[in-house]
């Protein structure tokens, strides 16, 4: 094979896995915006919580030596859990008008999550568990890693479950009707503060498995990855449009296969500089992301 | 003593770090940038005495300058979004920033050691003041002139017709667009002066540490910026300051005993502020009633 076609495939290989882990990116995006949907409101412990959630479930692993899928659940349903918590002490009794008042709480909730974090785990990275990680598909000239194409696996299922839950039942047709119009919701007798309190707890879940993945596909999990992990959600969740979720998930497997193609042409200490800009590329000539709708900017 | 006066000269640096923000949150805006703009004022002024070894007032100043002028680059884009976007645009820019000065190497020979910004290791010679036989005291009198002269303009345009143009774009974007006003040039005003303030506050801070490294300015150091004129209210330019003293200096050294478990404090501390007092521990109520306590609301009445 020539030196050129070598290149050819090592660059599709690094940016397709770079797309397998975007899943990861849309999941928190995702989050992000199913919560600025619901409360036109930025929810910063977002991907701290996912982590937090993680860290629950590698808490399993450690003392119980609970096996990978359980993990994964526990996980999960203490992300969960924390997204409620965070709904109740930073959202749910500031003044619905008061964007700043809950965004700064969220800062707080954020550094008091990471610094537990960090004071339980002495600011080490652990190892997580993985599935299917001794398994290597071999396509032609490329490579999908068994672990890799779990995470995709999982992502996917966690996505069309969420897109069932908003589109085909009640509670989520609730959801969707507080996000859209507050009062009218209300006024047809939806409890918008139970509602809301769901749709945390539902991002939180989906935050829970997008952290267990996130965690399992990299091998370990350091409290290092909390602002990186918050950072790159925002700029998903922006690139897509705030509050749309299609939006994200294109966002997100773009933001994911680009890190791979900036890690493979500038190196890893660059790599999150090129994302940072992208989002000033989009900011510039199109702020309101691939499918945002302009009423929705603020 | 000395150790009360690098206490001195913090809360200084601090109450710069924090009038940064303020200016920009009188129009309504958040920045979570700020520290990316004095972790540039920082570099800037380092680099300007280490490398050029300029004398310290012009370094200050262009360094400010350099500050201001990344901060117009940024406030355009990003004030054509506002409220949230903002948020997003700025935390992304901080971030961008650090990963900048984590990835500079810029090293020159001087004499027999070799100085400059080294990338992961950060910038370790900026000895200016020590160099020079400046005394802690003096020291803290330069930084407490920068303190006092920006708050003192602060003030001063507050009483203008400037201040009243970025609280009234505060206050109602409509109806000041609606008497003439052109929101994006006042935004980015407020965004380039918090950039100047933020880049005097880095170059200070730069000096007086003699140490900078890309983890000093982190999203942390960004937070602190905003928290101070959130709990200190937007009244006046003394709540930031009052902010400051009372989280760095009562707060974080009177918490030494908890070590690094302040930091746990500090979050805490934001939820409850936000959740007992949305717009600020020192809001126009809670204002007249300290008045009232130390003597002052007697003369408001025999105004009134």
């Amino acid at each position: 094979m020539s030196d050129f076609l070598l290149e050819f495939v090592e660059i599709t290989q690094t940016i397709g896995d770079g797309l397998f882990f975007g899943t990861t990116y849309a999941l928190i995006g995702i989050g992000f915006s199913l919560i600025f949907g619901a409360m036109r409101k930025l929810n910063m412990t977002y991907a701290a919580a996912a982590l937090a959630g993680a860290y629950v479930g590698l808490a399993a692993f450690t003392f119980i030596n609970a096996p990978a899928p359980v993990v994964f659940l526990i996980s999960a349903l203490a992300s969960g859990l924390i997204g409620g918590a965070v709904y109740i002490t930073c959202f749910r009794f500031i003044p619905i008008n008061n964007h700043l008042a809950a965004l700064m709480a969220s800062i707080g909730a954020l550094f008091f999550i990471d610094e537990i974090v960090v004071h339980t785990t002495d600011g080490s990275p652990l190892t997580f568990p993985a599935l299917f990680d001794d398994v290597m598909f071999e396509m032609g000239p490329y490579g999908v890693r068994g672990d890799l194409l779990f995470v995709l696996a999982v992502n996917i299922v966690t996505t069309i479950g969420l897109l069932y839950v908003l589109y085909r039942t009640r509670l989520g047709l609730a959801t969707r009707a507080v996000s859209q119009q507050d009062v009218a919701a209300q006024l047809c007798g939806i409890d918008v503060h139970r509602t809301n309190a769901i749709t945390f707890v539902l991002a939180g879940l989906l935050g829970g498995i997008a952290g267990s993945m996130t965690a399992s596909a990299v091998g370990v999990l350091s409290p290092l990855i909390t602002v990186p992990l918050t950072v790159k959600g925002l700029i998903v969740s922006v690139i897509g449009g705030l509050g749309s979720i299609p939006g994200a998930i294109a966002a997100g497997l773009l933001v994911g296969g680009l890190e791979n193609a900036f890690l493979y042409f500038r190196g890893v200490n660059e790599r999150d500089m090129y994302v940072l800009l992208l989002l000033f590329v989009f900011l510039i000539f199109r702020p309101d992301g691939l499918f945002g709708s302009a009423i929705d900017r603020d | 003593m000395s150790y009360y006066l690098g206490l001195a000269q913090l809360i200084g640096i601090h109450t710069l770090l924090g009038l940064s923000a303020y200016v920009l949150m009188l129009t309504g805006q958040l920045s979570l940038g700020q520290a990316g703009f004095f972790a540039i004022g920082a570099y800037s002024a380092g680099i300007l005495t280490v490398i050029f070894e300029l004398p310290i007032l012009p370094a200050l100043l262009a360094a400010a300058v350099i500050a201001a002028f990344f901060a117009f680059l940024v406030g355009f884009p990003a004030l054509r979004v506002k409220g949230l976007m903002l948020v997003v645009a700025t935390i992304a820019f901080g971030e961008f920033v650090r990963l900048f000065f984590f990835n500079l190497s810029w090293r020159v020979p001087r004499g027999d050691i070799v100085v400059g910004p080294d990338s992961t290791n950060g910038f370790r010679e900026i000895r200016y003041f020590v160099a020079n036989g400046w005394s802690p005291w003096e020291i803290t009198a330069f930084v407490w002139t920068f303190v006092i002269l920006v708050m003192a303009a602060l003030w001063w345009m507050d009483r203008s017709r400037a201040g009243a143009v970025l609280r009234a774009v505060g206050e109602d974007e409509l109806a000041t667009q609606s008497v003439g006003i052109n929101l994006t040039a006042v935004k980015v005003t407020a965004m380039t002066a918090g950039g100047f303030i933020a880049g005097i506050g880095g170059a200070l801070y730069a000096h007086t540490a003699t140490y900078v490294d890309h983890l000093t300015f982190t999203v942390l150091l960004a937070t602190f910026a905003v928290s101070y004129p959130i709990l200190g209210g937007l009244s006046s330019v003394f709540g930031t300051l009052v902010a400051v003293v009372f989280i760095q200096g009562v707060l974080v050294e009177g918490l030494r005993f908890l070590g690094d478990w302040r930091n746990i404090v500090f979050g805490l501390l934001i939820i409850m502020a936000m959740n007992l007092k949305p717009s600020g521990l020192f809001d126009a109520h809670t204002t007249r009633l300290l008045k009232r306590a130390v003597g002052l609301g007697a003369q408001e009445k025999s105004d009134a």
